[in-house]
């Protein structure tokens, strides 16, 4: 058992340029830090044939294409729901929301489950599921047009470029 | 004190200086509160809050470490002064006086100057010498403690529990002792990986009737995945009451030792309430402000309504697991209906009707014994009203000191259950309209003194059952709403028409219109009203709906009707074209085949007569939009909701089932006239269809014409 | 590696008993609680070979902290340091009797600190 009583208590006249010290280092001036590198996980999706992302922590899960029932008194795009063990989850067609041809499904079509904001799931069809990439902040660069706002950002890969999808503009369709 | 060190402050606040002055404001800040808070408490005569004292005392505590690390010496020296006189105060050494509270503010604001000057020059020797004159007084009135050691031996408690009480903590064991106190021990048990919530719900209930002196950790009997806490509480309420008032799982409560029978006035005790007894008027001896201005009491009204979550967050606890059970109960339900299914199809081969045959004698009894699961679950999760009614009291006690207006509360049928995820739905709604009605409906004193009412106001409320809904009815005596004043607001605010008709029950029902509030035109008083319409889409979302009755100058009364439960329900499944939609069928009063010559159209209206009585009819396919099947016989599903009653024309009937209505998840948060989904065996989602808001929805467009 | 827990809810002094602390070594990995429910969270999530506590938080104490700690037989030889103010004499005798191996009085050098860190942390050191 040790007791320690340093002699200090009761006082603050006792030179502490090493709390000085650890002060400013806890408070992160003058401190150089490593900056590590960021790397961002992407979910590739394919859309009348041309290449989207979204980040792969949106994703919940990725299903083949079922029965959709249709919805009443919601926008277009907004195709239906789908039953999910157990849940019931609207689903967006991809396409239509991003204003582009509508193809018959194959048998590559699939519907990604996502999280929405404010733990909404919802899900979206989509032609095909590609990949997911990994890439790094250099890799990316805004977007300058792009779909009305649905497109942020782009990403290089290989010798084309993949849209970044904001899913929260695109998946904000409550008019009310 | 050993020879001053030279420190070196620049002549400019440096980036570190900045960083002190941004914490330590942040701290006097909430310091200048709490003071302000504890001076509220000592003039209105109530017992001074421990919990506040304490706050105060951490607070400079932390100013005085902060001052320290960061080499302000003065400073330092200040706040260490400061937190010697709130450790006396919060000990009970210092008496809580005038002079000592003057200290008090004294010193945060020369800490509030000293550090405006923060990072001039001569700023240490400046500093020093105003503090040095507020230390000396500071320390001529601290007297020296004369610590009594109390043994607690004689009280009958675990002494590992005794042995962990701080110096503070066994000041206030002493003072509640002094106070003549009950002094009681709740031991609880938890799981480790989520104690957190539950504590907190159960010392958040405990602090309604009294002080949480101590808590103290230890194994459960489980240490791997349990957690046990006992807590040492001081009550003015007997240990057979506070047993009562705390309904919690795996909770032991005993006396540790009894108090004097004449219990203090302790300001967070809640007096009792009974059924329908009236509860006390304001008590006399801590005059709050009769009649404060009413703008400030508004302000206070919404901060100082005790929020009902307690009641809700209780509830929750057994909730997350019963919903569990509520939802494999429901699987299997529908599994049930499944395999009911296949027995048919089945049964229409002649190769395997033996075994239909047999396979629908067992899915019968599964059936019936998945009723039976069903109906005890069901029954778990059934909640008197009680619980809500008091909370209601509570408020109703805090609404009459804030707004001057003597109430009497009233209830009828406390013992109504209600399944609990509907009661905790219920807690915001009730209390909403409670407060409209001695916001706006009960007259002060005065003015019923005027017309001749008794001056005190009553507001009952009553709950029964009836069926398979709960009926809650809340009655006033106040001066009623007139139809008049609703109307004229509803026409400036665009609601309706300048020469639409309108009957007096109309003109009322427009106060649940969205965008409608009631306000100055209305009743006469100023000041915000919640919204009805939030009331009565609260209780739409569960099914329920608001009706409301009122004489003028006599009183209003709503009517709430809600289904008892949530959870499974009996759906009728019907076809349009090539969807299918389900309705519950505890909306459902009969179906009917006709043929389509039976339908009469009248100003582009179709109506049935049925049994002589004009049955307003409604096309299901208008109503979603979906292409129905071309035949010359519908079928008319009558629904019916209170006393509205209109005939929903679909193209097949397909059978009833069991089933469980899920929440729609997606970007579109309400879609009106659904009420939510469920699955059907393996042949995907189904639309559940919202019948309140169809049947309004057809009468509105009826009537409007 | 050595893992450390500090459970104290001032922050400026959490972050800086930390950064003392992480000053005994590459291999000593800090971790902070912020109450002691934290604490009590945190506690069975790993293998923790000191633990240092400050002893007025808001919910739980920490010589209820310690108490729990001692009790428990799956924790109960992990070393333990109260760091508290130099107010009370009486909380400090509760505090070693309850079982902590080391008591230090608010304000006290960093050096002291990590001494005191390194006796309880080392191997060789018989426990009593």
């Amino acid at each position: 058992m040790t007791v320690r009583d340093t002699g200090l208590s009761g006082s603050l006249d006792g030179e502490t340029p090493e709390w000085e010290r650890l002060a400013r280092g806890a408070s992160g001036y003058g401190v150089s830090e490593e900056e590590p590198e960021i790397l961002r996980e992407l979910l590739v999706f394919v859309l009348n044939d041309a290449p989207y992302a979204i980040a792969v922590e949106r994703v919940r899960e990725i299903i083949r294409l079922r029965e959709i029932t249709p919805m009443p008194r919601v926008p277009d795009c907004v195709v239906g729901v789908v039953a999910l063990r157990g849940e019931i989850v609207q689903v967006v067609d991809g396409r239509m929301r991003l204003g582009l041809e509508l193809t018959p499904p194959t048998r590559r079509s699939r519907i990604i489950i996502l999280h929405g904001d404010d733990n909404r799931v919802t899900g979206i069809v989509v032609d095909a599921v590609d990949e997911v990439l990994r890439v790094s902040e250099h890799d990316i660069a805004p977007a300058t047009t792009g779909h009305g706002g649905s497109v942020v950002e782009l990403c290089k890969r290989g010798d084309e470029f993949v849209s970044i999808i904001d899913l929260d503009y695109v998946l904000d369709l409550d008019a009310n | 004190m050993a020879a001053k060190k030279t420190k070196r402050k620049p002549a400019r606040p440096s980036k570190a200086d900045l960083e002190f002055v941004a914490e330590a404001e942040e701290i006097l800040e909430r310091m200048r509160e709490e003071l302000a808070d504890l001076a509220d408490q000592r003039s209105s005569g109530r017992e001074v809050d421990p919990d506040l004292v304490n706050g105060i005392f951490r607070s400079a505590h932390s100013l005085k470490g902060l001052a320290g690390l960061f080499g302000f010496e003065a400073m330092g020296k200040l706040a260490h002064h400061l937190e010697d006189v709130l450790d006396s105060l919060r000990l009970g050494r210092l008496s809580m006086d005038s002079p000592a509270l003057n200290l008090l503010d004294e010193s945060v604001e020369l800490f509030s100057r000293l550090m405006q000057r923060l990072g001039k020059s001569n700023f240490e020797s400046e500093a020093q010498s105003s503090v040095e004159e507020l230390v000396a007084r500071i320390e001529a009135s601290l007297q020296q403690p004369a610590v009594s050691s109390d043994d607690f031996k004689t009280l009958d408690l675990d002494p590992s529990l005794l042995r962990a009480l701080t110096e503070y903590e066994e000041h206030r064991l002493r003072e509640n002792i002094n106070r003549g106190r009950h002094l009681l021990l709740v031991d609880s048990t938890f799981e480790i990986v989520a104690f957190e919530e539950g504590l907190s719900e159960l010392s958040g209930a405990i602090r309604e009737l009294g002080e949480v002196v101590s808590t103290l950790p230890s194994p459960g009997e489980a240490p791997e995945s349990q957690i046990r806490f006992s807590l040492l509480v001081a009550s003015d309420l007997s240990c057979s009451e506070v047993t009562e008032r705390l309904d919690f799982p795996d909770t032991n409560i005993r006396l540790v030792i009894a108090g004097t029978a004449e219990a203090s006035k302790a300001s967070h005790v809640a007096p009792e309430t009974q059924d329908s007894s009236t509860p006390s008027p304001p008590v006399a001896d801590a005059p709050v402000a009769k009649q404060p201005s009413v703008e400030e009491s508004k302000a206070d009204l919404s901060a100082g309504i005790e929020s009902l979550k307690s009641i809700s967050d209780t509830v929750r606890v057994d909730i997350r697991k019963l919903d569990e059970l509520m939802n494999l109960v429901g699987e299997l339900v529908i599994h049930r209906s499944s395999i009911a299914g296949i027995a048919e199809r089945l049964a229409a081969d002649s190769t395997t009707r033996r075994a239909a045959g047999e396979l629908s004698k067992a899915q019968n009894s599964l059936g019936r014994k998945l009723k039976e699961l069903q109906a005890s679950v069901l029954d778990v999760r059934m909640v008197p009203l009680r619980q809500i009614f008091e909370k209601l009291s509570r408020v109703a006690r805090r609404l009459q000191r804030d707004l001057g207006k003597t109430v009497n509360l009233k209830f009828d049928g406390v013992d109504t259950e209600l399944d609990k995820l509907i009661a905790e739905k219920l807690v915001d709604p009730l209390m909403h309209v409670v407060r409209n009605s001695f916001d706006h409906g009960i007259e002060s004193a005065e003015e019923r003194a005027q017309i001749g009412k008794s001056a005190e106001g009553t507001i009952r409320i009553e709950a029964y059952q009836r069926g398979n809904h709960v009926v809650i009815q809340i009655e006033d005596d106040g001066r009623g709403i007139d139809p008049t004043l609703v109307r004229a607001k509803a026409e400036s605010l665009g609601l309706v028409d300048r020469d639409a008709i309108l009957t007096d029950k109309e003109c009322l029902a427009l106060i649940f219109a969205p965008g409608f509030s009631m306000r100055d035109e209305v009743s006469g008083t100023s000041g915000r009203g919640v919204g009805m319409d939030v009331v009565r889409s609260n209780l739409s979302d569960m099914g329920g709906i608001v009706d409301v009755t009122s004489k003028l100058g006599r009183g209003t009364t709503l009517t709430l009707t809600l289904p008892i439960t949530l959870a499974i329900i009996q759906a009728l499944l019907v076809g349009v074209g090539k969807q299918r939609f389900a309705i519950p069928l505890n909306s459902v009063l009969e179906t009917l085949l006709i043929d389509c010559s039976e339908i009469q159209n009248s100003e582009e209206k179709e109506i049935l007569n049925l049994r002589g009585e004009p049955l307003h009819l409604r096309r299901l396919s208008d109503e979603f939009g979906v292409t129905p099947s071309d035949e010359d016989r519908q079928y008319v599903v009558v629904l019916g909701l209170g006393e509205l009653r209109i005939g929903l024309l679909v193209d097949r009937l397909e059978g009833q089932l069991d089933t469980v209505i899920k929440s729609i998840q997606g970007p579109i948060a309400q879609v009106r006239g659904i009420a939510g989904a469920t699955e059907i065996g393996d042949r995907g989602a189904v639309l559940v269809i919202d019948v309140s808001s169809v049947i309004e929805d057809a009468l509105r467009r009826r009537d409007a014409a | 590696m050595q893992r450390i827990l500090i459970v104290e809810d001032s922050a400026t002094m959490r972050s800086l008993l930390a950064a003392t602390l992480e000053e005994l070594g590459d291999d000593v990995k800090v971790t902070e609680a912020a109450s002691g429910f934290e604490a009590l969270r945190l506690l069975p999530r790993e293998d923790y070979d000191l633990v240092v506590t400050d002893i007025n938080m808001p919910d739980i104490n920490g010589l209820e902290l310690v108490s729990f700690v001692k009790r428990n037989e799956k924790y109960s030889s992990i070393p333990l340091i109260i760091v508290s103010t130099e107010g009370s004499e009486r909380d400090r005798d509760k505090g070693l009797g309850l079982g902590a191996d080391a008591y230090l009085v608010k304000p006290f050098e960093p050096e002291t600190l990590r001494e005191v860190a390194r006796d309880l942390l080392s191997p060789s050191e018989s426990k009593g």
